[in-house]
């Protein structure tokens, strides 16, 4: 009976016992603080503990609370950080936090739907309605406006996407903080707030029940829950991930993410704002827009790149950025060797280049201070999404490269999938913890995430050649895709969050070949889908699909032999 | 315990194929049968696989994984009834009697569920009472006193209600009857258990061509997983037999039935019309 601690570093432990000594466990709302008084002894037990209230976990806790089924459940949430500190300082900031998502109509829908959007700061919010993303190296284009989505690429085909929004800027701590204040309109949960978890281990047998498959959650309060489902939202390093023992698996891609908050000549675009993205060498830069003349910029680089940016005097920073959206890849490779003097640079470079003013964003004139922040890229992906009493969603379960602004986007899938599997547990008596309930979860989301991940990374690579065939190829690729309406329909649908399979009558199909090829997957890792450690199940196998809601198979054409052999065949009637 | 036999016969491992024939005398006797089969004890090395079977029934990928994927349709059907009968369909909880009740695994899915406000579950065979018991633990909700009862009993043991409405609203008796020789006698001892406006839920095999083929002719004589002579064919009942039955029971009414095909990799379906194709479920309304 060997119990899985957490291996947390010794400052944290550190941190944790002097938070322990200062301040008791925070719980607000706590509708149940008078039932745990009544059983002191062994751990709370709830239905669902949610480690972690980012983005992913906030939203799986709305879904939750907003839905009739499953808004009874009893739901516990922790996080590290004060939830209502990052709430006010939210409410009196300056400017634009450098934390931005696009997020695609799909997400937004799913918020809508949930009632959480409502309470996002809807100045504060931009959409977009068309992408300039072009090459560095070769100059190839590509527009996406939204045209292709509205034209079908064969006949009858639906339209997924009637408005013309391709996506919508958004803060990060604007959506939590909307999701914050939506779960405080719902029935209470228990939020455990700047706590840590501090360690998570399978319970035991007493005489009234058997823990021993839950996982029992002790916090820096010193505090217990027991969790009939443990939901792991707590980002890339999870501790519940760990408790799991879900390998995630990845590279690095030595690459530094520079965010900044910008402000601009115009508004790109006026009415119809436009985001730019072009291909560099050492990654792609993008241009993202704010309400008014702001920005968003997300600049994918090298280490030494990127600590040479943060350290640039402002108006150099501001040169750097416009230069990268104009001038070729070899100007900016030397830029990148001076320590300062970029402005004077670019200002003799800039009119000796050729480019298109039509594919460039207005020029930046200025950066909002403190908000340049580099942070490094990775590709990581869990096995599997669910072990025994566990789920994984957003940054825990997968991180991705930002260039094509997904990684929120996923979260937000898992967060809306993982809620529709807990309410159809609940309405079939489901445990909600167990393998029945979950792995329909994995399934759904695992190989969405995967293809997109593995696009993302692609598209990562290919453009980070800077001669030969692949260049040509890619300049082809672009080129081609822009003038193939179809294709470049399907490429806006999946930045856009295309329509989710669930519920289409034929989406058994590629669910089934997910499954598959999830197993093929393991297999290359040479995991046994079945990794039964009897303490810890880590079912890694989500090749079975669960009962959906009754479909009406599409009658085959042997149905009407096989009824009348059976009629052949069937012997005399009895009588009962 | 029936169930897992007529669902997926090659898919058993030994003891649990053994616990099955041991559990068929209750069966029998309940049906008066005029023949006892063969087995009718325990084995020592049936109990010694005791613990390995009690872990496997509810290992989401042990042998009744499929009855597990199954069930979630048992709770639409029984849903779609009441739904269907405005007067059944009040928002009072449920209460349920499952007869036949195996390792729990719809006994706790009811319990578990929402609308539920008790489940008594019977079952003769005290191995599989004992799985269910086990499991019962791991949950602290279902051992909330009156939520879920196990009872190592016949139907026939249990007391009849006093009143008619003291009945229960939900009898469920799953893939129990083409075990059964004489089911009429059977399902008679059902009926005074439920009560007025109350249903029977009961799922089962057609007696077709394809039935005989996957629990007879493949299960039994090409892989011989299990003995010859575990299922009798000419038990299954055709839901058109059902129904000429239920259309003679004074006081019943409302016949409803789902055909349920599984699809390997896909999971259980309702297909429509597929109620003589296999496996059916069908369901009587006693009137209010
Ligand atoms: C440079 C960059 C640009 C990006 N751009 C985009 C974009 O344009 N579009 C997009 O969709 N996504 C983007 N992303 C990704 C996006 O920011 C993340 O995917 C998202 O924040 C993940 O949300 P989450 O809730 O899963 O995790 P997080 O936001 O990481 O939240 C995890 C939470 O868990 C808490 N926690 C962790 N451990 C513990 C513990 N032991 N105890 C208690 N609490 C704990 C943490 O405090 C934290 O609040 C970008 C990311 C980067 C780095």
């Amino acid at each position: 009976m060997s119990l899985r601690l957490l291996s947390l570093p010794c400052e944290a432990r550190a941190l944790a016992l002097k938070q322990l000594r200062a301040v008791p466990a925070r719980s607000f709302w706590s509708s149940t603080a008078s039932q745990a008084a009544t059983k002191p002894s062994g751990p709370e037990i709830y239905d669902v503990v949610c480690v972690g209230g980012g983005p992913a976990g906030l939203s799986l806790l709305s879904a939750l609370r907003s839905s009739k089924s499953t808004s009874h459940l009893k739901i516990a949430l922790i996080e590290g950080q004060d939830l209502n500190k990052s709430q006010q300082q939210y409410g009196s900031i300056t400017g634009y936090s450098n934390r931005c998502s696009s997020l695609t109509p799909g997400s937004v829908k799913f918020l809508t739907d949930i009632g959480a959007w409502q309470h996002v700061n809807a100045s504060r919010v931009q959409p977009y309605h068309s992408m300039q993303v072009w090459d560095g190296v070769s100059g190839s284009s590509i527009t996406f406006d939204p045209q292709p989505t509205r034209s079908a690429p064969y006949p009858g085909y639906p339209p997924t996407n009637t408005s013309s929004t391709i996506a919508t800027m958004t803060e990060n701590a604007n959506l939590t903080s909307g999701l914050f204040t939506h779960l405080s309109t719902l029935p209470p949960i228990d939020i455990h707030s700047s706590t840590r978890v501090e360690n998570i281990e399978l319970g035991t047998e007493t005489e009234e029940a058997d823990l021993s498959s839950w996982p029992i959650v002790t916090l820096s309060s010193s505090k217990q829950l027991a969790a009939r489902l443990l939901v792991g939202a707590d980002g890339q390093n999870s501790p519940v991930r760990t408790f799991a023992g879900i390998p995630s698996r990845g590279w690095d891609y030595g690459r530094m993410g520079v965010v900044a908050t910008m402000r601009l000549s115009s508004a790109p675009g006026g009415d119809a704002r436009i985001a730019y993205q072009r291909f560099l060498p050492t990654g792609p830069v993008a241009l993202l827009p704010l309400p008014g003349d702001m920005a968003s910029l997300v600049w994918s680089t090298t280490p030494a790149n990127a600590a040479l940016l943060k350290l640039l005097p402002k108006e150099d920073f501001i040169a750097m950025v416009n230069a990268a959206f104009r001038l070729l890849p070899v100007d900016l490779a030397y830029m990148h060797t001076l320590s300062s003097g970029q402005a004077e640079e670019v200002a003799w470079r800039e009119p000796n280049t050729s480019f298109s003013h039509m594919q460039v964003p207005p020029k930046v004139v200025d950066v909002q201070d403190g908000s340049v922040a580099p942070f490094p890229l990775k590709m990581r992906h869990a096995d599997t999404y669910h072990g025994q009493r566990v789920a994984l969603i957003g940054d825990a379960a997968h991180t991705i490269h930002p260039l094509a602004g997904q990684g929120l986007n996923q979260g937000l899938g898992d967060a809306a999938a993982l809620a529709s599997h807990i309410e159809k547990a609940v309405n079939v008596g489901w445990d909600v913890g167990s393998s029945w309930a979950l792995e329909g979860y994995t399934a759904e989301q695992w190989i969405k995430n995967n293809a997109m991940l593995g696009v993302v990374d692609k598209l990562h690579k290919v453009y980070s050649a800077e001669s030969g065939p692949v260049v040509w190829g890619r300049s082809l690729g672009l080129d081609l895709v822009d003038k193939l309406g179809g294709l470049k329909g399907w490429f806006m649908r999946q930045a856009a969050g295309g329509k989710r399979g669930r519920g289409h009558k034929a989406a058994w199909m590629p669910r089934l070949c997910g499954r598959i090829l999830h197993l093929k997957q393991l297999k290359s890792y040479n995991i046994r889908p079945h990794i039964n450690n009897r303490r810890g199940t880590v079912e890694a196998n989500p090749l079975y699909l669960t009962p959906r809601s009754p479909v009406e198979v599409p009658q085959s054409s042997f149905q009407p032999i096989i009824l009348s052999l059976n009629r052949t065949i069937t012997p005399a009637p009895i009588t009962i | 315990m029936a169930t897992i036999r007529a669902v997926r016969p090659f898919a058993l491992p030994a003891p649990v194929r053994q616990l099955i024939l041991s559990s068929r005398p209750a069966f029998y006797s309940t049906a008066s049968s005029p023949a006892p089969p063969p087995q009718s004890t325990v084995s020592e090395t049936e109990v010694s696989h005791f613990s390995d079977l009690a872990s496997s029934w509810w290992d989401p990928h042990g042998p009744s994984r499929i009855l597990h994927l199954m069930n979630p349709l048992r709770h639409t059907f029984i849903q779609r009834c009441r739904s269907r009968h405005p007067d059944s369909a009040s928002s009072e909880k449920l209460r349920y009697l499952d007869v036949g009740c195996g390792g729990g695994i719809f006994a706790e899915s009811a319990a578990r569920h929402p609308q539920t406000k008790s489940v008594t579950a019977i079952d003769p065979t005290p191995q599989v009472i004992a799985v269910a018991q086990k499991h019962q633990r791991t949950d602290p909700r279902l051992m909330e006193p009156g939520r879920l009862t196990y009872l190592n009993t016949a139907i026939e043991n249990i007391p009849l209600p006093p009143t008619p409405e003291q009945g229960v609203d939900i009898l469920t008796c799953f893939e129990v009857i083409e075990h059964i020789r004489h089911p009429r006698p059977f399902l008679a001892q059902l009926l005074p258990h439920v009560k007025p406006g109350g249903w029977l839920v009961m799922s089962t095999i057609s007696r077709t061509w394809t039935s005989w083929f996957t629990t007879k002719l493949v299960a039994e004589d090409i892989m011989g997983i299990v003995p010859r002579g575990t299922h009798d064919w000419n038990q299954y009942i055709n839901v058109e037999e059902m129904k000429a039955w239920a259309d003679k029971l004074p006081g019943w009414g409302s016949p409803q039935s789902m055909g349920v095909i599984y699809v390997p990799g896909v999971g259980w379906r309702e297909v429509r019309n597929s109620e003589s194709w296999g496996n059916y479920f069908f369901a009587i309304k006693k009137d209010a």
